[in-house]
């Protein structure tokens, strides 16, 4: 036999850490205790991170086994595999193998002091198995067989191994370079590691962390009894997961491979989850504040039936004293789709208040609309297969970070990519882990991509690059939209100051978009979270629209995620009626009801999500939340809301209740089933829901019987006739526990490209492609024009951008002096208080000069932190602040030298709403102008706590047409802290 | 792609004598409670244990260096092919060792101003020193992992010609020195060093210059690459110490009486003022 190897493609890793996470699960190591690792290295003058899997290189002279003082040594050498591989019942701990291993690949378990190392995964081997890195990693990155094979296989790929036997040692691991953009370094410059991950400091928080499930739990007490087959309920890549189950416990947590696209493939976050399942720190009974808010110590716990039945005899007499209105709910990812869309919804119209959100206002809001107004529904046309996006010509990512945020995702598409030769290019303010793996980086300036989409639009015009024969049939007002924006200029030219990206750049990508054999556009939070998200989403989709890109395999127009269809609704005699529109689209409009009573005084919150972490102008935020009566606080961990709240109530999630996971991308609903108890008397929200409105009356709509989600779920939740096929026996009929949409019966399979041509949308009358009134993708419609001019604005997409940029640009205002309006049905399911907006010319006294003149010279930027954590509930678990610790700012090095901040120092960023700190990474990846921080982090977070960075945004900065707010651009200073 | 089976290895295998934190801790502490309270309560024993010599403190002694000899047998035994424990060997010699200097504490009496009060430092050196190394080190050995990327990389290759020479240059001497080895694998065990011992000095100088020229060490910080050869060095010397002081007794009690009474069982007077 060949000597046994992995090869690691660099080209194809995205750094995300899935491999990490499955290692420490396969093998039980605890915090700092490494078989591999995934390092993040700047090179200064070199725009792109790159990442290295360390790993053992399974030397044909291991130098680790030579340094072994021990006899018979406590490594051994496989002769035939030629694996090496510890037996840590000899290991002394002596360390000198550590010392030895000059590829630094020699891990060392500070707790029982022995050397650790990869060994191939041995038990899984002897199983038949491949290792456990290799049969997760998202990216294809990780390959394993016999070396000779996988050295054929990099022939056959054309790709030359990295030489890295530099000290004679014969490694067999396999190194494929990357060969991505951005590799501009000089020959003389030397990579280092991220100070943020690599100092000691950082790791010392972690001694705290306990270790539960398979974590540094002997073997035969991680070894399941059973698996059984669910999702990951995190994130919206939506993963088919296997849990494995010994007794009662999450032992293992593995990608489904019988699915067939997935094939076993996770990120971290699942893995993770163990983290969620088995956590010492989750809330375990209900609490109420005995103390005043924010005193230590003052919650005490009480019954549920206590609590309940507080809860609503306080809900009553505010309801009495103020109206249903009053009450505000606020809901979220830890709720999960049944609860937001399912119980949460019914017991808002049972109860009769129009102030229920959850985070999309701040997400997705107008990315939603936005479809539901071109489309006529909100389900994205592609999917993930070889066959549709993979058969992609051209990837387009604009304000949409994949790799991080849907990394298994990413990792197929660029897996095809890679197959097929099509081009990726990224047009990002920093060059994101997405863009580092791209053809080209498009360095666009924030808050500027409305402007980049308009010029192509109007270069494929002008050049006749457009699908005509498409926009006659299938695009409604198509020409209005051409005309315009010839009228208005938007060329090229008048784009590259705006948007930073040359002239000529802009004319030949959109030459490229006109051209591609299908072009993929993915678009995210980057384009949504701003106060011109809808307008610009719509660019965006008429830019897919006119170059044929919507309903045929390999082009469309993404923006994550799909909102499914589940709407459970109370029967139209039992909802209470809603006296009082809503304060707003967007909790952000909560605030001055909370303080000020204005438009009426919003008095309680049930909140199922921590708004003291993502809801924008946090001190603005904290004096409206901490001015209410009652607020109650349904919380998988303590964290900074239970600071404040009057009742803490302890959640399940996942498979502790059952029910569907998150969104994904592509229409596919993956259901779990409720394998586990909840910690302590942790309860489902939907049994929350359903006793609290027991104490309210609503027990004959929300009957005991709906505490069990599967009923629940078949008989209030797939009402919706593209859900017709999705009951609990349909899901567990299949391996995968997955079902793609619309699947209005057992029979009819969901198709991978909706509308494409010569079919019809669902539901629809014959020969209406598309899912609207008029059967083509509608960009300019009278009714669209009128909805659009009741709030000062036109369906035509005039150009606007943030009020606060280091430029003029022209802004959006919402219009004080104008009287309060409701929004247009085409825009709000429900009455919505708003004002009309109108545009302002950015160069007559604009707020940017003012801000500038007092020293507000840098845009800040704001998104995602990396593939391992996800908003604030990743910070619970230990392995993902073992793998990203501290809140940073990412800088460039000449802001960095300018304020004399050294990488892995500490930074201040102030804006006019507040200030934070957060540790430097300094990194030639990110425009000159700008600084990035990630959202997520906590005042109260166990590990690793910082003040997040909602303290730097603005609530009122927002979207008119969504109510979303800007979240993306703002001015602020940095200086060393 | 296909699955390769393999053998069982690592921590599937037999369990392993683990001595943590807190029992390294609960040892050293103990026995430093322990020296400091017999101190505390002396003034109410006995004479005898105030008499330097007095056979108690005497059989202290013998037993607190027998104790202390406990790594030296450690040493031995973990590289002697016949250990089928060495982590308990481990265990035996941290404990032991820390047992032992505390008796040997006890048996000096804290007569501190004669030469033996090295040894005392030395003894009180290798526990602080081997519990900061089990305690605080390892943490840092742990952060080792990934933290010599750039040998990915190599900006600055070692002389790759001079690193076969010296491989080509062990090869040879390992024909000699025992053919039926693989050079890749081969390190000096104690049975070569009794059998070979210059060839397997040869050896372990290429070694070190191999290792050297690669810079395994200088990759590391200094107290994570020397904190052992120190141990080590320092033990020796103790060991050396230890000898010395039991000859010295044994035969020179009348030098290290120096004038005094001589309580302990000794052979011979030598060196001891005329009378």
């Amino acid at each position: 036999m060949s000597r046994l190897a992995l090869m690691i493609d660099l080209e194809r890793c995205i750094g995300c850490k899935s491999c990490e996470a499955a290692c420490k699960q396969e093998h039980g190591l605890g915090p700092h205790e490494y078989r591999n690792k995934v390092l993040w290295l700047e090179t200064p003058g070199k725009p792109k991170t790159d990442f290295l899997t360390v790993t053992c290189q399974q030397c044909e002279r291991p130098a680790c086994l030579r340094a072994c003082p021990v006899n018979p040594p406590a490594i051994l050498k496989d002769p035939e595999t030629g694996v090496v591989s510890i037996d840590e019942a000899r290991c002394t701990g002596c360390g000198e193998c550590v010392i030895a291993c000059p590829y630094g690949a020699m891990g060392f378990d500070p707790v029982d002091q022995h050397a650790v190392k990869c060994d191939l995964c041995a038990d899984r081997r002897a199983k038949g198995g491949i290792p456990a890195c290799a049969s997760v990693c998202p990216g294809h990155a990780i390959h394993f067989g016999e070396r000779d094979d996988l050295l054929a296989m990099a022939a056959e790929a054309a790709q030359e191994p990295l030489d890295h036997d530099h000290y004679l040692m014969g490694p067999a691991t396999v190194y494929l370079p990357s060969d991505g953009a951005g590799d501009a370094a000089s020959e003389d410059a030397v990579p280092s590691l991220l100070a943020l991950v690599a100092d000691a400091a950082s790791r010392d928080p972690l001694k705290a962390a306990t270790m539960e499930g398979p974590y540094r739990a002997p073997r035969a007490d991680r070894t399941a009894d059973r698996v059984v087959p669910g999702g990951c309920n995190i994130c919206f890549n939506g993963c088919p997961l296997k849990f494995h189950l010994k007794g009662d416990t999450v032992v293992g947590i593995s990608g489904n491979d019988e699915d067939p696209n997935f094939q076993g493939r996770i990120c971290p976050k699942s893995q993770m989850t163990l983290q969620l399942y088995n956590n010492e720190r989750r809330l375990t009974q209900p609490l109420k504040r005995v103390g005043g808010r924010g005193e230590a110590g003052a919650l005490a716990p009480i019954s549920w039936d206590q609590a309940l039945d507080e809860i609503a005899a306080k809900l009553m007499a505010l309801r009495d004293e103020h109206g249903a209105e009053t009450l505000a709910l606020f809901s979220g990812t830890r709720s999960g789709i049944i609860s937001n869309n399912g119980y949460l919804r019914m017991f808002s119209q049972l109860w009769g208040t129009p102030n229920i959100e959850s985070t999309e206002p701040f997400c997705s809001s107008s990315k939603n609309l936005t479809f539901g107004l071109v489309q006529g529904n909100r389900a994205l046309a592609n999917s993930y297969t070889p066959t549709d996006i993979g058969s992609a010509g051209l990837f387009f990512y604009i304000g949409d970070n994949q790799a991080e945020t849907r990394p298994v995702y990413f990792g197929m598409v660029n897996q095809w990519r890679k197959q097929t030769g099509a081009r990726m290019i990224v047009a990002d303010p920093r060059m994101s882990a997405t863009a580092g793996k791209a053809d080209e980086w498009l360095a666009i300036r924030s808050g500027t991509d409305m402007a980049l989409g308009l010029a192509l639009i109007q270069h494929i015009f002008a050049n006749r690059l457009h699908d005509e024969r498409f926009c006659e049939n299938w695009v409604a007002g198509w020409s209005e939209w051409r005309d315009f924006i010839a009228d208005k200029g938007y060329t090229p030219a008048w784009a590259a100051p705006i948007t930073d990206i040359p002239q000529a750049r802009i004319e030949t990508l959109a030459e490229e978009i006109a051209a591609a054999d299908g072009c993929m556009i993915f678009a995210s939070r980057g384009l949504n979270q701003h106060s011109n998200a809808t307008q610009t989403n719509r660019v965006f989709m008429f830019l897919a629209a006119i170059t044929g890109n919507w309903g045929r395999p390999g082009g469309g127009y993404f923006n994550m995620s799909t909102t499914h269809f589940i709407q459970a609704n109370v029967p139209l005699a039992r909802r209470a009626p809603i006296e009082k529109p809503a304060a707003g689209r967007s909790p952000a409009a909560w605030l001055k009801a909370m303080t000020d009573g204005d438009p009426y005084p919003v008095t309680a919150m049930i909140c199922a999500n921590n708004p003291f972490s993502n809801w924008p102008s946090q001190e603005r935020v904290r004096e409206a939340v901490g001015a209410l009566d009652l607020i109650v606080h349904l919380g998988l961990f303590p964290n900074e809301v239970c600071e404040i709240a009057d009742y803490v109530l302890p959640i399940a999630t996942g498979i502790e209740k059952g029910g569907v996971t998150r969104a994904a991308d592509e229409r596919r609903i993956v259901w779990n089933d409720k394998f586990i108890d909840p910690p302590g008397e942790a309860k489902p929200d939907g049994w929350i829901w359903i006793e609290l409105g027991k104490r309210l009356g609503f027990d004959d709509v929300l009957p005991d019987r709906y505490k069990d989600v599967t009923v629940f779920w078949d008989e209030q939740c797939i009402d919706h006739k593209e859900l017709g096929d999705c009951t609990v026996e349909h899901f567990r009929a299949r391996p995968d526990r997955t079902i793609r949409v619309p699947s209005p019966d057992a029979g009819t399979k969901a198709d991978e490209t909706l509308y494409r041509e010569g079919t019809t949308a669902f539901g629809h009358p014959d020969g209406n492609r598309f899912g609207t009134a008029s059967g083509k993708l509608e960009f300019w419609t009278p009714e669209q024009e009128r909805a659009f001019a009741a709030l000062g604005l036109s369906a035509l997409p005039e150009f606007y951008s943030e009020s606060e940029q280091l430029i003029e640009l022209p802004y959006v205002v919402i219009d004080t002096e104008k009287d309060f309006t409701s929004f247009p049905k085409m825009f709000s399911e429900r009455p919505a208080r708003t004002r009309p907006a109108r545009i302002v010319d950015g160069s007559n006294d604009p707020p940017s000069a003012r801000l500038r003149d007092q020293g507000f010279d840098t845009e800040l930027i704001t998104g995602r932190p990396p593939a391992p954590h996800f908003h604030s509930w990743t910070h619970d678990f230990w392995q993902a602040q073992e793998m990203w610790p501290d809140l940073y700012v990412q800088i460039h090095p000449d802001k960095a030298a300018k304020i004399g901040v050294e990488d892995g120092g500490r930074v201040r960023v102030e804006t006019t709403d507040g200030a934070i700190d957060a540790r430097a990474w300094v990194r030639d990846g990110i425009r000159r102008t700008a600084v990035y921080v990630p959202i997520g982090w906590g005042e109260h977070q166990p590990f690793n706590p910082w003040k997040p960075v909602n303290f730097l945004t603005d609530h009122t900065q927002r979207d008119p047409i969504a109510d979303q707010t800007n979240l993306k651009t703002r001015l602020c200073k940095v200086s060393r802290a | 792609m296909s699955a390769i089976a393999g053998p069982q290895t690592g921590e599937s295998q037999q369990t392993r004598a683990v001595f943590g934190t807190r029992p390294l801790l609960a040892v050293v502490l103990g026995t430093a409670a322990a020296v400091i309270l017999f101190f505390a309560l002396r003034p109410f024993l006995p004479d005898a244990w105030s008499t330097p010599g007095s056979p108690e403190l005497y059989l202290t002694g013998v037993l607190g260096g027998i104790l202390a000899l406990t790594p030296f047998a450690y040493f031995l035994a973990k590289r002697s092919e016949h250990s089928d424990n060495p982590p308990a060997w481990f265990i035996a010699h941290a404990v032991a060792g820390c047992i032992g200097v505390g008796l040997l504490v006890v048996h000096s009496g804290l007569y501190l101003r004669r030469p033996p009060a090295l040894l005392l430092a030395g003894g009180l050196f290798l526990i602080v020193q081997g519990a900061w190394a089990r305690i605080y080190l390892a943490h840092r050995i742990s952060g080792t992992f990934g933290g010599k990327f750039r040998a990915f990389l190599a900006p600055d290759p070692p002389d790759k010609a001079q690193l076969a020479r010296i491989i080509d240059a062990k090869r040879a001497l390992l024909a000699t020195l025992d053919a039926a080895q693989s050079e890749a694998t081969f390190r000096p065990t104690l049975a070569h060093w009794s059998a070979h011992p210059i060839l397997s000095w040869r050896y372990a100088r290429l070694a070190r210059a191999e290792m050297g020229l690669i810079g395994q060490r200088r990759a590391v910080s200094p107290a994570q690459a020397y904190w052992r050869a120190l141990h080590m060095a320092v033990a020796a010397l103790f060991l050396l110490g230890l000898i010395i002081h039991v000859v010295t007794v044994t035969f020179f009690a009348g030098y290290v009486a120096d004038g005094g009474p001589i309580h302990w069982w000794h052979l011979a007077d030598w060196g001891g003022p005329d009378r």
